[in-house]
């Protein structure tokens, strides 16, 4: 038995005091425990005294109940009482004006969501989504001029370029050897596109030619003849076969690809036509055009639905989304989001100062802007934020001005992303596997960017 | 309550439509309240200041004649305005639409963004539905829509481009009953009802088109522009304009005048007199190996050509003992006996093998003069190369030699070419008869007999002797009497001379020569100055 040394009881509870103070240090200015029951408690309360007018929404789709039910935010004591219902509904409302953020930030966001309520304050950025960096991974040399224009083949085995030394290579996409080489153009070869339904190769250059190729027998089999002058792209319809292409000519063909006839001459474009896009969904073609403006085009009656003139400078790229209904358009002053089937306006990503050449867009919502400054610009699509810039350096024996990018595209997989540049080379780049979002944090306060207008 | 005069009536017999009424029923079954907008004209006589303003006033009818203001019913009369601008109109919230001018011009289907919300960014949602693209159903009927007209207008493309087209199928015949208003006997032979059967004219599908469209159509109006959705473009700054500054290229060869730069000032301009040379060690290095291989050699060669020096004097000197051991010999013989005559019967030999050879020499040009004139021996070949002397001499060139080739007997002499000319003042080249002696001039200038037979017949001298074209007059001096044959000749003609002064004078030109001997050695000091 061991005697307890005495203490005076002032010198017993300063210790006490100074134990809790030790306990209660590593915590202190913590948010107290949210008790469910309490906060359920506040929220009926809160649902009743304020929203009691909009608390009977319309019935929305089942789909999204589907997706609500498995949210982990929704789930709390008390979801199996009459109030749940409500609740949910109220919560769809919520969640549909504010993304579903990440735990780390949802006290946050939560402030966010309830100023969103209120409708004067300017809108805040939503925290990105964090994507991995991309690196260089391979360059391939091969083409002995600029390399205009790229396309993956649907199988995801090939991909093809053409370049202005006239030819038109074909080129393993796992081992990047030179599959092929394809001679006819007479002038640099400007746009390439691979048929997913019939064995056939497009391509379109600057000798006002846009040529069939019958990979099969690798021969031109058609001539599509009509343009006045040179050819800049090339497209072709997902569903319909039906090639669109568009030059300098200001205009945009539709070609029937059987027949070779000219179906539509798309006409309204005032000055260069640098960029069509098709789809098989409502509107149908999409044009780019130097005279500053995006054409959305009514395929069947061959005139222009909408015109979009939000921009300042020539718009050379477009992309559509692969699963959103939204397309992008960019340009030297700014890229811009747009909404199907109208062309309403969605946001600006701005901040790639320097001519676009090419826009490409994979499925995991990674977009990126191409510039002739040879500068790629990665940006988050959903909320605008741009998580990494890279400059593309230049093959040996290149001066530093023959840095640029012509074209890019995403392969099948969306893990690579090929890029045609000026210093005649080939350039494929993937995602630094090693990287993590501890390893490559987001740089982003929610208040520190404000959206411009225009 | 008060009796309504339809309850008094009784029900009509026919029923007229009224649309007053119909309006009325409506009304009562939807139990509105009705609004009515009495704007008839007050009735004749009370119409003192009442002045008709719009159409409704004026009811069905024309204008009132009592109130003295210009009137238009129904906007007859009425000048029609020039102005394009568009009628106010006013969407669901009853505000003006301003974007209706936007639209003016527009298809019904354009999507024209002209307002300030359309400038708005927007978050994207990704649970909005309508960001989700259209399902696959609503795509594949869109398609086939599209594919569809696609398809109608490439038909009609191809069929127009083609030059002979199939017969266009006709519609199915049409029959049509008729009866005629006019009945009776007399009519349509007694029937009543007539039927008949319509159809399509026949097209001829090989007809050519009867009108020609030759005239280009001019192209329609564009669409209306789109309303311009970006603010207007900043003004390009002093330093945006520096930025763009984009210096001349300067040429090395030409001035900003366009003049050449001279050569000297090209290469000072060009810098290539500032860099040093720096040239690899290795050079060096090389140079001095190469100087010492090149020394050895040298060496080596040099003692070589000693002991091959050193080695041909002891020959000599050997050769030189042997010589004097024969010399000893021969003086002993020749003191003493001689020994043998091998050495005549060598010479004798020697010289008959010479003999027999120069024999047979001898007979071998015999025998090619004698077979193949062509290998004639030398001499005679010289003496037909002999060309320039022949002209000079004024001997026709009989050889066929083609190259030219000079006698070098010709040079450097005071006959043949230099002396055979005579001097330059002399005329004496063309002074005699081409071949006076031969019979050339009947030769030439005549068709070789047999070439010509079947051109001129058999009779190619009777042909010649008929005298077609007489000339008026002759050549002096000439007989015309006597018949030519062949090319005109000339002769000199010798003047008398009978004091024998002309022969004295050239003698007197040419006197100063002194004689051929003197000429001859000199020549023959020539000939062999040369020689040597």
């Amino acid at each position: 038995m061991e005697d307890v040394q005495k203490h005076s009881v002032h010198t017993l509870v300063f210790r006490s005091l100074k134990r809790t103070h030790d306990m209660f240090l590593s915590d202190q200015g913590n948010l107290p425990v949210r008790d469910d029951r309490s906060e359920w408690f506040r929220r009926q309360c809160k649902i009743n005294a304020e929203y009691s007018v909009v608390k009977d929404l319309p019935k929305e789709p089942v789909k999204k109940h589907i997706s609500q039910a498995d949210n982990p935010y929704n789930k709390w004591p008390g979801q199996d009482t009459q109030g749940a219902d409500t609740s949910r509904e109220m919560m769809a409302y919520e969640t549909s004006r504010i993304p579903p953020p990440a735990d780390s930030n949802k006290a946050l966001v939560t402030i966010g969501s309830q100023q969103a309520l209120v409708p004067k304050k300017a809108p805040t950025m939503p925290k990105p989504d964090w994507h991995p960096p991309w690196k260089l991974y391979r360059v391939i040399s091969g083409h002995l001029g600029w390399v205009r224009c790229i396309a993956v083949e649907p199988g995801n085995e090939w991909f093809v370029t053409g370049a202005g030394d006239r030819v038109i290579k074909i080129w393993d996409l796992a081992s990047g050897t030179l599959k092929l080489s394809l001679t006819g153009h007479i002038s640099a070869v400007r746009g390439v596109c691979v048929s997913p339904r019939q064995p056939y190769l497009f391509s379109c250059g600057e000798d006002k030619k846009v040529m069939c190729w019958d990979l099969e027998q690798n021969k031109v089999i058609r001539n599509y003849h009509g343009h006045l002058s040179a050819v800049y792209s090339i497209d072709i319809h997902p569903t319909i076969d039906i090639i669109a292409s568009c030059g300098r000519d200001g205009t945009c063909r539709i070609w029937d690809m059987r027949t070779k006839a000219c179906v539509h001459t798309l006409t309204g474009h005032t000055n260069t036509v640098a960029e069509v896009k098709c789809q098989a969904a409502e509107p149908q073609i999409l044009t780019g055009s130097h005279d500053c403006t995006v054409r959305l085009w009514d395929l069947a009656a061959g005139k222009s639905r909408v015109t979009l003139t939000n921009h300042k400078k020539s718009v050379r790229a477009l992309c559509i989304h692969p699963t959103q209904y939204t397309f992008a358009s960019g340009s030297p002053d700014n890229i811009k989001q747009w909404k199907f089937p109208d062309g309403n306006f969605l946001q600006n990503l701005s901040g790639h100062n320097a001519i676009i050449n090419s826009l490409a867009l994979n499925s995991d919502n990674v977009l990126v802007s191409a510039a002739d400054n040879g500068s790629m610009y990665f940006w988050d699509w959903k909320t605008g934020y741009n998580f990494q810039r890279m400059q593309a350096a230049v093959q040996p024996g290149s001066i530093d001005s023959e840095a640029g990018i012509f074209a890019m595209t995403f392969d099948h997989s969306n893990t690579r992303l090929i890029t045609a540049e000026a210093d005649k080379t080939i350039k494929i780049y993937k995602e630094d596997d090693t990287a993590t979002e501890e390893t490559h944090p987001l740089n982003w306060r929610p208040d520190i960017v404000k959206k411009k207008r225009y | 309550m008060a009796l309504k005069i339809s309850d008094i009536l009784p029900a009509p017999s026919t029923r007229i439509f009224d649309r007053d009424d119909e309006e009325r029923q409506i009304r009562a079954q939807m139990q509105i309240a009705p609004v009515i907008s009495n704007r008839a004209a007050p009735p004749y006589g009370h119409r003192k200041g009442w002045i008709p303003r719009s159409q409704d006033d004026f009811g069905d009818g024309g204008a009132f004649p009592e109130i003295l203001v210009a009137q238009y019913p129904l906007g007859m009369g009425q000048k029609k305005s020039s102005s394009n601008a568009l009628a106010v109109a006013l969407d669901a919230q009853g505000k003006i639409k301003y974007d209706a001018i936007a639209r003016h011009g527009h298809g019904k289907d354009k999507v024209v963004h002209s307002k300030f919300q359309d400038l708005v960014p927007k978050q994207i949602d990704e649970d909005d539905p309508s960001f989700e693209r259209p399902d696959e159903d609503s795509v594949q009927e869109n398609t086939e829509k599209t594919r569809m007209a696609l398809e109608k207008l490439v038909s009609g493309k191809i069929a127009a481009a083609m030059p002979v087209r199939a017969a266009e199928k006709q519609a199915p015949a049409q029959y049509i009953r008729y009866t005629p208003s006019q009945q009776g006997v007399a009519y349509s032979s007694g029937a009543k009802q007539r039927i008949i059967r319509m159809v399509e004219a026949q097209k001829d599908p090989m007809e050519p088109p009867k009108f020609k469209v030759n005239k280009k159509i001019p192209r329609g109006p564009p669409s209306p522009p789109a309303p311009v959705m970006h603010s207007p473009n900043r003004k390009v700054t002093v330093k945006e304009q520096q930025e763009w500054k984009i210096p001349p290229c300067i040429s090395n060869w030409k001035n900003p005048k366009g003049y050449t730069i001279p050569l000297d000032k090209r290469l000072a301009a060009d810098g290539r007199g500032l860099q040093g040379v720096h040239i690899n060690e290795n050079f060096a290095k090389l140079a001095e190996s190469l100087y010492i291989a090149d020394r050895k050699a040298r060496e080596a060669v040099e003692t070589r050509a000693q002991t091959e020096l050193k080695m041909a004097q002891k020959e000599k000197e050997r050769k030189e003992e042997h010589l004097r051991q024969l010399a000893a010999k021969a003086r002993e013989e020749r003191a003493g006996i001689r020994r043998g005559d091998e050495k005549g019967e060598e010479e004798v030999g020697d010289r008959d093998e010479i003999r027999r050879e120069r024999h047979k020499e001898r007979q071998r040009d015999r025998n090619l003069a004698r077979a193949a004139p062509d290998k004639r021996n030398r001499l005679q070949k010289e003496r037909e190369r002999d060309i320039s002397e022949k002209i000079a001499l004024g001997l026709p060139n009989t050889g066929a030699g083609q190259q030219e080739q000079f006698d070098q007997r010709l040079f450097n002499q005071s006959k043949g070419m230099d002396s055979g000319f005579g001097d330059d003042e002399g005329y004496n080249v063309y002074d005699k008869p081409w071949r006076a002696d031969k019979e050339a001039a009947q030769h030439i200038y005549r068709p070789s007999r047999n070439k010509d037979k079947d051109t001129y017949g058999d009779d190619l001298d009777e042909l010649m002797k008929t005298n077609r074209f007489v000339p008026d007059k002759g050549f002096t001096g000439a007989d015309a009497s006597r018949r030519r044959e062949g090319p005109v000749q000339f002769e000199r003609f010798e003047e008398e001379d009978p004091f024998g002064l002309d022969k004295f004078l050239k003698e007197a030109k040419t006197g100063q020569k002194r004689g051929a001997e003197d000429t001859r050695s000199s020549r023959d000091y020539d000939r062999k100055k040369r020689r040597e």
